[in-house]
Parts: C-alpha cells; structure tokens; sequence
C-alpha cells in the first residue's frame, strides 16, 4: 500500500445550534437518538479516524441516515467539521482559510454528485470545463482538454448537447469527465451511481474500474450498496449512526465481520468471488502432504474449488515471497462456503 | 352558516371566540331596529374627522414654497427627479431620431432572434399598427416612459432579490414590504409621488418603477431559492468563488424565473405609465385620457389599441426570451429552412474572418450592423417619420360605428333590449339598491358592527377588531361616502366574475376545446392594461358607474376563470378514479368530489378578481365613475392634495381589509 494521502481524525460533525457546547457534553455511552431528544442536535459524524492511501479504493458503506454523505463532505468542508482534522497529503484542510481552500477544491479534490449535479445550462463540453474555467483557464486550452476527457469517458460526439438530453448513465459520465478535467489527485464520490438501472449500475462501476487503471487517482466512493462495496473497493468502512463500525478489506469484512450488523450485509456477498486462500486456508499439520504445485494466497475461491475437487490430499498455500503459510483442503472450502471459515 | 359553525368547533377556538361574530350580527340587527323604529343615527359624525385635509394641504403648499431650499429636495428628490428626466429625455430622444424603418426592422431582427420569422412579423405588425393610426409619436414617448422605468426597475429589482435570496433575514424584511406594495392598487402609487415630484414624466417613472420591481425581487428571489442544492454545491466542489458561483451557476440557473419577474415588471410598469396620463405623463394615456373625456370615442379607441399592441409587443418578446434557450428559435428558423443556410453568415463579409467575439454574438453583431445599415438608407432617402398618408384613421369609421351603436344598440327596436335597458338595469336596479342598503338603510354603527362579525367569523377576534376599526377609519378619513360607493361597485362586479368565471373555469376544466377556445382569448385580456378596458366599454355604455363595473368584470375574470380551471385540474386522479368506481355521475364527481378539493384554488381566484375588481373600479375614477377614485383624480387635477390623499388611504385600507378577509376565508 502506498503513502497515505487523506486522514482523517476524531472527525465530529454536529448540526443544531449549538454544537460546540453539545460536542462537550457527549459522553461514549449516550446515544445517537438519545442526544437529539435531550439536546435537540443531530449527530451526524462522530469521532471518526481513518486513512486512505494514494491510488486506493476507499469505500465508505452506509444505510441512508449513517452519516457518510456529511462525512464525505467534511473531508473538502464543504461542511464544516465541528472537531477534528482533516490532513490531504499532510496538510491540514481544517485549519485552510477561504484561499487556499478553493485551491485545494480546483486542484486537488474533484466531486461526482449523486443526482449528478450537472449544470443544465451548459452543454456537455463546458459542463466538464467548469473546473478548468473558474481556475482561469484561457477557453481554447479548457475546451482542448475537456474534449480530451470526454474520448476518455466516451461520449465523444455530445459535446454541443444539454445535459437533459443525455440518459442517466450517459449523464453521470459527464459528472465523472468533469470531475477528471482538472486532474485531481482526490476523487470524492456521493453515491454516483444510485440513481442509476442495475444494469447500468454495473455499466458505470465497470467503467470506473477501467478508468482508474489508466488515471489511478485517490478516490473515497459512499454507497449504501454492499455488493456495489465489494466490488470496487480496495477497503470498507462500514458506517453507522455517525460512527465507523468496521474497516477492511472486502474479504476481510466477509471473513471476519465484526458484529451481526456487519456479518447481515455480507449474507448477499458472493464468498466464492471475495473470499481468497488467504481467510480459507489453515495451518499446515506435520501430516499434511505437500505433492503438486503450491498455489498463491490471493487465488479467490472461485478458482480454488476446482483445484481442491481434482486434488484429494489439498493444496499448499505459498504467500508472495514463495514461503509455505497454509494449507487448504476439500473440509476448510466447505467451511468457508458455509460461513464458518477458518477464522469463524 | 352550519358549515361555518363546524369549522369553527373543529379549530377548537375558545368559546367567546365562537359566539362573538354572532353576538355582533345580533347587536348589528338591533341598531338596524333602532335606526329605523326609534331615532335615526344619522351620517357619520363629522367630529370624528382626522382633519388631515388642511394639514396636508399646508404640508403641500409649504412642500412646494420650500423647494428651492429644503435639503431634502435640493440634495435627494431634485436630483433624482433630474436624473430620472434625463434618462428619459435621451431614450425619448433617441427613439424619435431613429427612422420608424430602423426600430421596425431591429425590433424584426430582435423577434427573429427570440421566436422566430412569426414573432418578428408580429412586432413589425404592432409597431405598424402605431404608426398607422397616427400615434407613432406617442407609442415612442410611451416607449421611452417604459425603458426607462423598467431598466431602473430591474436595476433595483434584481440586485435586492438576489440578497434576499441569499440572506434569510433580508428575505424577512423584504417580504412583508412586497406583500403589502402587491395589495394596493397600481393608482395608488401616483398619489404621494406627485406629491414629491410634482406632475410630469418623472413622477410616472417614479410610481411605475415602485409599482413594478415587486414582481423582479419576487421571482429573481425564487429562482435563486429554487436552484438545485446539488448543482450549488457541485460549483462550490469545483472552487469557484461566490461571484463565479453567482453568476456562473446560480444566475444561469434561475434565468427563466428571473426572465418571469422581467416580464411581470415590464407589463406592471406598463399599466402604471398609461393611468401616469392623470399626472400629465404624456405618451398614449394621455392620448386615451384626452379622447375619453371628450367623449372622442374613435381617437381613444386607436390610443387604446395601440397601447395593447405595445402591450402585446412587450410581452411577446420577453416572454419568448423566457421560453427561448440560447440555442434560440433564430437558429431554428435557419435549420427549418425559412432562411437559407449560410445566408446570415454570408452577408456579413467572410463570416469566419470575423473575430471570435464578435461571431459568439453575431446576432447582437448582426442586429446592430443591419439597424445601422437600414438608418443609413433611410436617412438618405428622408424616410424618417412614419409616413402620414399610410393612415389608418379608425377613428372616422369608430365614431361612426359608435354612433350607429348608440342610435341602434342603445335600443334595440321597440324590444327593450340593447345596451342602454342594461346599463339602466343595471345602474337602477343593482348599483342604486344596494347603494341605498349601504349608505342609507343600514345606519354606519351597524355597518362596523357588521364588517367586525364577518372578521371575526372568518379570522378570529382580531381579525373582527382590525375589520370593525378599519371601517371606523375611512369614516374618520371622512371618505365614508365614497369608500361606500366603491365597496358597491366591486360587490356587484364580483358577484358577476364569480357567477360567470367560476362555471367558465369548471367548463374548461371538463372541456378541452372550450380551454383551448378561451386561452388566447385570457392570454390577451391579462396582457391589457387596466386603463384601455375602458374604451369599448364606454364605446356602449357611456360614462358613470356602469362602465367601470362592466371593465372591472372583464378585467378581473381571466384569473379566476385560470385559477377555478387549475384547481379542478389538479384535484388528485386517485380522488377522481375513486369518485368514478364508486359509481359517481359526472355531477356528483363535480360537486362532491372535486369542487370542495378545488376550493382553496377558487377561493384565491376570488380574492384576485377583489382585487383587481377594486384596482379597476378606482380607475374608472378617472372617467367619472363615483367613488373614491373620483375623490382622487378630482382632488389631483384641482390642486386639493389633502382629498387626493385621504382618498389614496381610505383606498388602502379597503384594499388590505378586502385582502385579508378573503384571504382569511380562502385559508380555512
């Protein structure tokens, strides 16, 4: 994993009048329901840390109400966090005034809303050009530039239309292309795709996963979807009433969930496609025969099943630099497909 | 009344609260008893006058000895006044120094641009019309008042609605202020700027703007307020600062809304710079003024006409700038084919050689180098006034028409029909009656009493208060008299718009080509101007009371015909689906189901048509129709500013007492 690029630490967010005096009288014991009847404020985030690495994935996974809209939006303030801080490659966007702020929101981080957020008054090509313009770019450099990213997105060909004439999918790429014109190291991303069919759903998170191949931005994705998490996340935090219940990676989070609130939205997962040698395997016994080749701890359980049905002994389990670290056999699959992996 | 009642017990209102309306009414019909059995109770006591006129009057002689002196008019309204003077002596200027050729053909191009070749045909059509009957003159001196109106309007107008869009507190502050400005009738408004500004233009700009930036803070205020968070803070994500933010964003965003309130202020400032006739604004109200007391039917008839062309003129283009996105029906007419492809481009010399400046805008470009190529030749060719023998003259044939209309519809052979038995009718057996019931009958104690039961009836208590004090007032304003008169104008042209434009609303509402039949014909009435409904009217009915009741049913009924259409169109399609499962007949669908969902909607279509019924009636004040528009143009033209005044107020306080009981009624 690389360096780290946002932390985010003992971020609080607190709405009503008067947060700062309510934020002193939370104790860890009360409530989220508990302090909105006593004290009539929302506790929207609360104490949250976490750290998202250059070029990673980071999902931040919700039900509606959790908090990880306000939380995405206190990472570029556009909320204001009541306490806490929020570091962007080191330096403190917490403690930046109006000027530098806009710098960071022009340069650095780049948003894609979740109805899109799209100007209906401008067509596409200045749609994806705003960013460049009101960073001052001369217009024939920003029009270049957003033709550009548009073959990127491919929608090449609707650069003179209005927004309204695009469809959903087709719209959110446009948000997407915006959001990549002005070449962000940061992508924050609201929920982007619920507003969209399934089937396009998976069209755009297919689309996301091929562009961020080519441009490996930093990029914190919110959804409610689990199964969208799983599949493209690097990391999960799963959030609830304002706070993180758990982080890890997808399989990290099947494997080995922390509570039954975590373990209920893994129930739809599919194992075979997230679970991996690595949450399957058991160490190895002094019985154990190690004949045949070894295979690699990150083999999903996908392409393991076939191998252990063909191999009645099992398999060695060897970790990146080539050691022996496990073994897997017809008992530990079944385990993991049942739920009751090694781990559990 | 059993209605009432159970609304009232299911507000659950104190007692006292409940019976009090009825209390009053009760001790109303005693004090009726009294007057007419016992000892008679007279007029209103003349003791209780405010004895506002002779302050007022000296106030005015002083205001007007002082002039020269006063700071305030040397440092703040002379100034202005001037200023104001100047603005539209240039545009005035401008507008007559152009050949009529020039502004036809910009005024074309302009069309063109914003709705295509048939737009452009109308505005030359309208302007034409100006022209034809002599007035080209006058419509231009009428422009000129609008320019410059309208651009101090909007210039005022916009800025305050984007602050109050913004800030929450400004929007508190405003609110309150436009609500109240949007209750007055438009002739109010003269009253205390002549008294500031003397008479002339400037204070015909002066009322028209007051009068108009209502609509321009209102609707550049939604719109900002209606711009979708998410596109708000995608500009924001995106670093722009709260100017770019502003005019790259939010502005763009609430264009159309903000185009509204541009046509709303246009078409209000209209109607206050053609009643500004009354303080010597010049232009075609006065034209209209002039003929109308005169009894010159036909001249007022073409002044008339040709301000609802204007009116059309104005109100066409903007609201098709409003309609028009920036790909424009100009474009469109060129991709239809109606103008060949590349024509337009060709003409201007090497289209792509031009700069790129000027070919983003190569309309504007375009519109200015075709006017000044049109002025060029005109000039040469003398072709600057509009040419004299391409008259139309309506006025011979209309006076005619008139004449024969008098002589033959006046009464209509020996059947006792025609327009004169109506008027008689009319005037004898509705206005007088109820005059008489009002000013006569019922003694004035029992009249407050009364106006304070239906307040309290409708409002509650304070409401009864407000109601019984404010009747106290115009007696104490000593305009009892003629605040009667009017209140029996407007109840008997409510009466008609409610009994004619509620069914004419519920036809539409069932019928889609009686709504397709009526909605040019609303389209047109509203884009009139309160004034100009006169002049047919007058035509066949002659001068008095009748005609201003006539005009004020015809003015007031598109609103509520509108308002009565939408709210049975909007009535739930579950409610109407169920109704009709259940086995309704069309008539039961209509009163049980979707007439008692539409009421609120009706309501306020009748609490617009009092307004605007009130709005009419104290116009008809200018042309001789009784009452308290008649106390203030008579108080205006013989320099007894004290009456013009008390009338003004006594006009007020019936506009907001009328305003609020109906829009009390209209809530519950």
């Amino acid at each position: 994993m690389g360096k780290s690029q946002i932390a985010c630490r003992n971020l609080w967010k607190i709405f009503g009048p008067t947060p700062e005096r309510v934020a002193a009288e939370i104790t860890a014991q009360r409530t989220r329901a508990e302090i909105l009847q006593t004290t009539g404020h929302v506790l929207a985030v609360r104490d949250v840390t976490f750290e998202v690495a250059q070029g990673e994935i980071f999902v931040v996974m919700g039900l509606s109400g959790s908090g990880k809209s306000t939380l995405l939006r206190c990472l570029s303030r556009l909320v204001e966090p009541t306490h806490g801080t929020v570091l962007v490659n080191g330096e403190e966007v917490t403690g930046m005034d109006e000027r530098q702020l806009r710098q960071l929101r022009r340069h650095k981080m780049s948003m894609v809303f979740q109805r899109f957020g799209l100007f209906s008054h401008r067509r596409v090509l200045d749609n994806i050009a705003y960013g460049l313009e009101v960073q001052g770019m001369a217009k024939a450099q920003r029009l270049a530039r957003a033709r550009e990213i548009l073959e990127l997105v491919e929608l090449t060909g609707w650069e003179n239309h209005y927004p309204h004439e695009l469809s959903g999918g087709m719209q959110q790429r446009v948000g997407l292309a915006r959001a990549l014109a002005v070449d962000p190291e940061i992508l924050l991303c609201d929920e982007p795709f619920s507003a969209l069919d399934p089937l396009i759903r998976r069209d755009m998170q297919n689309e996301l996963l091929r562009l961020q191949k080519s441009v490996r931005k930093t990029i914190v994705f919110i959804t409610h979807d689990f199964l969208e998490a799983v599949r493209i996340g690097d990391r999960i935090a799963v959030m609830k009433d304002g706070e993180l219940v758990q982080v890890g990676t997808p399989e990290q989070l099947v494997a080995h969930p922390i509570n039954d609130y975590v373990r209920e939205f893994t129930r739809d997962v599919p194992r075979v496609k997230v679970l991996t040698a690595r949450s399957v395997m058991r160490p190895v016994h002094a019985k154990d025969l190690l004949i045949g080749h070894a295979i690699a701890i990150d083999t999903t359980l996908e392409a393991l099943i076939p191998l252990t049905v063909d191999n009645e002994a099992g398999l060695a389990i060897v970790d990146e630099q080539d050691d022996l670290v496990g073994f897997v056999d017809r008992r530990a699959v079944m385990l993991a497909l049942a739920e009751r992996g090694a781990g559990s | 009344m059993s209605m009432l009642r159970s609304s009232l017990l299911r507000r659950g209102e104190p007692a006292w609260q409940r019976r009090l309306p009825v209390g009053l009414a009760a001790l109303a019909a005693l004090l009726l008893l009294y007057h007419l059995f016992g000892q008679s109770l007279g007029e209103f006591p003349v003791a209780w006058n405010l004895q506002l006129r002779e302050p007022l009057d000296a106030f005015k002689k002083w205001l007007v000895g002082s002039r020269s002196m006063n700071p305030l008019f040397l440092y703040g309204f002379d100034p202005l006044s001037g200023g104001v003077e100047w603005v539209i002596r240039r545009a005035e200027e401008f507008l007559l120094w152009l050949p009529w050729p020039t502004v036809g053909s910009v005024l074309f191009w302009v069309g063109l641009r914003v709705g295509g070749v048939q737009l452009g045909l109308l505005a030359i059509g309208c302007l034409g019309f100006m022209g034809g009957v002599g007035l080209w003159d006058a419509s231009m001196q009428t422009l000129a008042l609008m320019v410059a109106s309208v651009s101090i309007a909007l210039l005022v107008g916009i800025p305050l609605g984007i602050w109050s869009a913004h800030s929450d507190r400004g929007e508190a502050a405003l609110r309150p202020l436009l609500d109240g400005m949007q209750t007055l009738p438009a002739f109010v408004y003269l009253i205390p700027v002549v008294l500031f500004f003397g008479i002339g233009r400037v204070p015909a700009v002066i009322a028209a703007v007051i009068y108009a930036i209502p609509p321009a803070v209102r609707l550049t205020s939604l719109g900002l307020r209606q711009v979708s968070e998410e596109v708000v803070e995608a500009g924001r994500a995106f670093g722009s600062t709260p100017r770019q933010l502003l005019y790259k964003v939010e502005i763009p965003q609430a264009l159309p809304s903000i185009l509204a309130g541009v046509n709303q202020t246009i078409m209000m400032a209209l109607s206050i710079v053609v009643i500004a006739a009354l303080v010597g604004a010049g232009g075609l109200g006065t034209v209209v003024l002039k003929s109308l007391r005169q009894l010159k039917v036909g001249e007022a008839l073409e002044g008339g006409l040709a301000i609802v062309a204007l009116a059309i003129l104005l109100d066409r283009l903007t609201a098709a700038v409003r309609r028009g996105d920036e790909a424009g029906r100009g474009a469109a007419a060129v991709r239809r084919g109606w103008v060949p492809e590349g024509a337009v481009k060709r003409l201007m010399f090497g289209w792509r050689a031009l700069p790129s400046s000027v070919r983003r805008h190569g309309w504007l470009w375009g519109g200015l180098l075709w006017g000044s190529a049109v002025s060029a030749l005109c000039w040469a060719l003398g072709w600057v006034d509009f040419p004299k023998e391409w008259n139309l003259s309506l006025a011979g044939p209309v006076d005619a028409a008139v004449r024969w209309a008098q002589l033959h519809l006046y009464r209509i052979g020996e059947s006792g029909f025609g327009t004169g038995p109506v008027s008689d009718f009319m005037s004898l057996y509705i206005l007088a009656p109820l005059r008489q019931l009002f000013a006569e009958l019922l003694p004035w104690p029992a009249l407050v009493l009364l106006a304070a039961a239906a307040g309290a009836a409708v409002g509650g208590g304070w409401l009864g208060l407000a109601s019984g004090s404010s009747l106290l007032l115009l007696g104490a304003l000593g305009m009892w008299q003629g605040a009667i008169d009017t209140f029996t104008q407007v109840v008997v042209a409510v009466l008609h718009v409610s009994v004619i434009g509620i069914p004419l609303g519920i036809w539409a509402a069932r019928s889609p080509w009686v709504d397709r039949l009526l909605r040019p014909l609303l389209d047109l009435l509203q884009t009139i101007p309160t004034f100009v409904y006169l002049v047919p009217v007058i035509m066949l009915f002659n001068l008095g009371r009748v005609p201003g009741v006539i005009a004020s049913v015809l003015y007031a009924l598109p609103p509520l015909i509108r308002l009565t259409r939408l709210g049975i169109r909007q009535v739930d399609e579950t409610a109407v689906e169920a109704a009709t499962a259940f086995g309704s007949t069309p008539h039961q669908l209509l009163t049980k189901v979707q007439l008692p969902l539409a009421l609120p909607q009706i309501l306020l279509g009748v609490n617009q048509a009092i307004m605007m019924v009130l709005s009419m009636v104290v116009v008809a004040g200018m042309v001789g129709a009784q009452g308290l528009g008649l106390e203030v143009v008579d108080g205006m033209q013989n320099n007894r500013m004290g009456q013009s005044v008390e009338a003004g107020l006594a006009i007020v306080v019936l506009a907001v007492l009328l305003d609020r009981l109906t829009q009390a009624l209209a809530r519950r």
